[in-house]
């Protein structure tokens, strides 16, 4: 896998500034798009599209594929819409439904990966990683991408659910079903890994 | 929408950097709101589950994957009994979005669908559905129903005749061949999926 390493996003497309926080939506809307108005659905893309795309992008092996995937998920949400039940929260919905669609993208393309690296010729055409030595910030964000490509999906998933998308660990046991105590071994670890690697980057 | 929360606190601070760097938003492409949306009103006016299947010719964006080692735990052994229909056949629905030809049509609206059954091995799952390009290979749309004992799984949908391409989707996140049934790669996905004939070639 490492040989088939995904390409990362530069930095240069990640603009806006942390927090990132989803913007205000209208508590109606939802309720308005399970009824089936699209103008009303189209107000919830907008609300979580962003977060989407760069929770999509940290999760998949292939980040290239992260707009398919947020496609997807917004696809079978607006299906499953009609049968949403408003005591479920909203964004842990459609969180749930993103990982579900990237964890089976990525199960797909480790296996592609796996049949692709038998092929001496394809491994020759790989590029060689390069990075820009003269641009910190960007050497950061690749480190910092890179590392987290590493850290197994099923702890990668928990660490941005908590500490990027902000969900609670209260919230996240209810999304998995997985005890809290396991969430928390699982960020744990992620941390650890990401500490370990980072800290020989880090000035 | 709630107030902001952030975790980071208990975190490293070299691990609290790295989140932060997480946490930039990516730019939107002007054109992606409007993209998902057309996608999913698009969808949305597909024929439901309950009404007869679409032509394999309507592939969706389905994945596949060879089970294999993948779902050991659950013991996969599934198998494939041939059903047919007990009441009069309705005439295949086309979806509306749907581009074919003229021919086309007037094959598939001679089309009598037949239900076909599928039985699959799967004790340790919590839900199964069959998925194919007779429904987009969309999990939500024919969900398998656990049998007494608890070891198999199984649904009766109808399908109009021909060659059709099918997986199953166990747990929202595998998606498994039929291991009694014969592997073709689809053209569109360049990945394995099973093969079901439906009717008379």
């Amino acid at each position: 896998m490492t040989a088939l390493s995904p390409s990362r996003p530069a930095l240069s497309s990640l603009l806006l500034p942390h927090p990132a926080q989803t913007a205000g939506l209208d508590a109606k809307a939802i309720s308005r798009a399970k009824l089936g108005d699209i103008g009303a659905f189209t107000e919830i893309v907008q609300a979580y599209y962003a977060r989407c795309l760069r929770f999509a992008r940290a999760m998949l092996v292939e980040p290239d594929d992260a707009e398919d995937m947020v496609q997807e998920a917004f696809v079978r949400l607006y299906r499953a819409l009609p049968r949403y039940e408003e005591r479920q929260r909203f964004e842990s919905w459609l969180f749930q439904i993103l990982g579900n669609c990237c964890r089976t993208a990525n199960t797909v393309a480790q296996r592609n990966a796996a049949r692709l690296v038998t092929d001496d010729a394809l491994l020759e055409r790989i590029p060689a990683e390069t990075r820009s030595d003269d641009d910190a910030l960007s050497a950061w964000g690749d480190s910092v991408r890179h590392a987290l490509a590493e850290v197994p999906e099923h702890n990668r998933e928990i660490f941005l659910l908590h500490y990027v998308e902000g969900f609670s660990y209260d919230e996240i046991e209810r999304m998995t079903g997985v005890r809290q105590s396991a969430l928390k071994m699982r960020v744990k670890r992620a941390s650890d890994f990401l500490r370990a690697r980072l800290s020989r980057e880090t000035p | 929408m709630r107030s902001p929360r952030d975790f980071r606190d208990g975190a490293d601070p070299i691990v609290r950097r790295a989140i932060d760097e997480l946490r930039r938003l990516p730019r939107v492409e002007d054109d992606a709101v409007a993209a998902v949306v057309s996608a999913a009103a698009t969808a949305r006016v597909l024929p439901p589950a309950d009404e007869p299947i679409t032509p394999a010719r309507e592939r969706g964006r389905g994945r596949l994957l060879i089970g294999g080692g993948l779902v050991a735990a659950a013991a996969i052994a599934g198998f494939l009994i041939r059903g047919s229909m007990s009441s009069p056949p309705e005439p295949v629905r086309t979806a509306a979005t749907t581009s074919i030809t003229p021919a086309a049509l007037s094959a598939e609206r001679t089309a009598v669908p037949i239900v076909e059954q599928f039985v699959f091995k799967a004790p340790t799952a919590r839900h199964v559905s069959v998925i194919g390009d007779f429904n987009r290979w969309d999990a939500s749309v024919a969900p398998m129903s656990r049998s007494a004992d608890g070891e198999l799984w199984s649904v009766s949908i109808p399908i109009v005749p021909g060659r059709h391409m099918y997986a199953f989707m166990v747990d929202d996140s595998l998606l498994v061949l039929d291991p009694r049934a014969p592997k073709s790669r689809d053209p569109d996905l360049g990945a394995e999926g099973s093969v079901r004939i439906v009717g008379r070639p």
